[in-house]
């Protein structure tokens, strides 16, 4: 199968009634993705695009088989709606929403960490595995079924890269965006962990982009687990130095974050870096053809 | 939002923290006479390093108070202007210790942080004399445990572990209560009569502002008053602008294309005269008003509009461009590279207004580094 989800996936939307959550079901659901249920509280008893929506997720729960969730609430109500997501024991959330107090997002991870629940986000896009399920914004007809999967941490740019990707005939396993940060569920590492035991990928592409330390970490994870080739591209090579660092984060992060240091890191671990989207095809191809 | 010291110090008092005593200065032509030396004069000001730029002065007795405090006044540290003084009591400084509350934002954790040199070249002291410092996580649903206020006091060898304990717990509390990214006492001052917190850093999470306008009113006033930022309206906007000294305006849907597209532009040659980026779920006004920022700015002789929808919708994009359109004024050409959800609505709409759009990243890219300015 894919990674974290496949056709057999059986999805319940949370904030499915809001104008943003009712476009992406409807687009999730002509895409084939197993739309079983939605929850907005208050709105019980509705149905939407021909799904049924529940007060609460123990609702739901009691009448169908749910093994994903997707959330499209607004940062007031991420922490409870996420609380009761975890509490349901449902064991894959995506999470899109951006601008959570860090309180809440760090109230949340810790609790899917001490429970076993996964979380994609938050803000992140989703992820999908063409041809088998949409669980995010990922527009489908950038995406074709294929064996390369594709880690991000930008939405956006794994939709550009995808569909540079399938423009070249290159299909992809999954495409999945983290979300921009700095707080995160689910990390680059534990995706290229499940891209390189993913029967279905045979490759991977991994996009970072400037600050933070999360490509360097994924680094030491290619260096000592990923034996399939993965190819790189950090954009923001050319963006201006950003703003300083408190004392605090500065004594966390000490000097890593730049540009040269991801691909130092990078390189030394055996990626092949890439400059561009259409590099990212061009070294492909050519490991396609070292291949045969 | 970040609290001047004084604020912070405020706050530190609400929750049980020693402060020295003093009085803050709003003005240099406030009466100065109920004030007795030694006093530690302090600019107060949003920016770091205020001590290095001259904006700590000790007043010994000697030398005339009001002269400082005019001269402090004047003063603008790296740009910002000093609009607040505080004038502190000194007290006898032993030993500075560092202690600090954040997240740990790579791990998901908080973390407790303690450093026995403390001081103005803490950053300095973390980098080259780890064993001095102790990094100390905790669960955020658990809170701070006895054991890691225990772990943080033998790192600094403190002997009053009570008075130790209730400041750490002091702003575990400021931590929790006011969404606070950062609570930082750096340095804290071993005296002979005790702990001390000689500064104040305080950070409050503008995304909590939905839930803490209300408690936190007093201190965005304050800063309203003595920088002149409104910080609950600089968060309602989520462009993100950042001017460059090129040519080429860009606008993109995010952060992650629109960083691929300025390292293209450079690739081809091109220099890009601002960067501005859209954010969260975006609208027709949002990209308008992106639009005429983005035009208005410095050198803008062409501009990049590079759009790539998931949860952004391509008609809404459409009528803003065609809105803006209408008015462009300067006849700044438009480089537009459109796709994604709701493409084919949006691509309709650009045609009945003949807009032509590219369909892919690199020819936008290209065509816009090579046009000529048009006559």
């Amino acid at each position: 199968m894919s990674i974290y989800v496949d056709q057999h996936t059986k999805v319940l939307v949370l904030g499915i009634t809001g104008k943003s959550g009712r476009l992406q079901t409807k687009i999730m659901k002509d895409y084939g993705t197993q739309v079983v249920a939605g929850v907005t509280p208050g709105k019980g008893g509705q149905v939407v695009d021909g799904i049924p929506v529940y007060d609460f997720v123990s609702e739901a729960r009691a009448h169908h088989q749910i093994d994903a969730a997707i959330s499209f609430v607004p940062p007031q109500f991420f922490r409870d709606s996420c609380i009761e997501v975890i509490e349901q024991g449902i064991p894959f959330l995506v999470a899109t929403a951006e601008g959570i107090p860090d309180h809440d997002v760090v109230d949340v991870l810790q609790y899917a960490a001490l429970t076993g629940v996964t979380v994609l986000g938050p803000g992140s896009a989703g992820l999908i595995a063409p041809g088998k399920c949409k669980l995010g914004a990922h527009p489908p007809q950038m995406y074709q079924e294929g064996r390369v999967g594709v880690v991000s941490k930008s939405g956006a740019l794994s939709y550009e890269v995808g569909k540079t990707l399938t423009e070249h005939g290159i299909g992809q396993s999954t495409v999945a965006a983290i979300g921009g940060g700095p707080l995160w569920g689910v990390k680059v590492s534990d995706i290229l962990l499940k891209f390189e035991s993913d029967e279905e990928t045979d490759m991977i592409v991994m996009l970072g982009e400037i600050g933070g330390t999360m490509e360097e970490q994924a680094a030491e994870v290619i260096t000592h687990h990923i034996s399939k080739p993965v190819v790189a591209l950090i954009v923001g090579k050319s963006a201006p130095k950003g703003k300083s660092l408190g004392h605090a984060g500065a004594i966390i992060q000490g000097n890593k974050g730049t540009v040269e240091s991801k691909v130092q890191a990078l390189t030394d671990a055996g990626a092949y870096i890439a400059k561009d989207s259409l590099d990212i095809v061009r070294i492909i191809k050519v490991l396609e053809g070292a291949k045969v | 939002m970040k609290l001047f010291e004084f604020q912070g110090k405020e706050l530190f008092k609400e929750y049980g923290i020693p402060i020295q005593s003093g009085r803050l200065l709003t003005s240099p032509e406030e009466s100065l006479e109920a004030l007795t030396p030694p006093m530690v004069i302090k600019s107060q000001v949003l920016t770091g390093g205020r001590g290095k730029a001259g904006g700590i002065k000790i007043w010994e007795g000697n030398d005339d108070l009001h002269g400082i405090v005019d001269r402090m006044f004047k003063l603008s540290i790296k740009g910002e202007q000093v609009n607040a003084v505080l004038a502190l009591n000194s007290v006898d400084i032993l030993k500075e210790l560092y202690i600090a509350i954040t997240f740990n934002k790579s791990d998901s954790t908080c973390v407790l942080i303690a450093g026995a040199s403390g001081g103005v070249d803490i950053e300095k002291h973390a980098l080259d004399d780890e064993q001095t410092m102790s990094v100390i996580p905790f669960n955020s649903l658990l809170g701070l445990s006895e054991y890691q206020i225990r772990m943080a006091a033998k790192t600094l060898s403190i002997d009053d572990y009570a008075t130790f304990r209730s400041i750490v717990l002091g702003m575990y509390g400021i931590f929790k209560d006011y969404d606070a990214v950062l609570v930082e006492i750096n340095p804290l001052a071993v005296t002979p009569d005790g702990l001390v917190a000689i500064d104040s850093k305080i950070e409050i999470d503008s995304q909590s502002y939905f839930r803490n306008e209300g408690k936190i009113r007093r201190f965005a006033d304050e800063v309203f008053q003595l920088t002149g930022t409104d910080v609950f309206a600089a968060v309602e906007d989520t462009i993100t602008y950042v001017p460059l000294s090129g040519n080429i305006g860009l606008v993109s849907d995010g952060a992650g294309t629109g960083m691929l597209t300025v390292d293209l532009v450079t690739q081809f040659g091109g220099t890009i005269a601002n960067f501005c980026e859209l954010g969260g779920i975006t609208n027709e006004e949002i990209v308008y008003k992106a639009l005429t920022k983005a035009a208005a700015g410095e050198g803008v002789e062409k501009m990049l509009v590079v759009l790539i929808g998931g949860f952004n919708r391509m008609d809404h994009m459409a009528e803003g461009i065609v809105k803006f359109s209408k008015e462009n004024t300067k006849k700044i050409p438009l480089y537009i590279r459109m796709c994604g959800t709701l493409e084919d609505v949006g691509r309709r709409i650009m045609q009945e207004h003949h807009i032509s759009i590219y369909e892919n990243l690199h020819d936008a890219v290209k065509s816009a580094v090579e046009a000529e300015m048009e006559k």
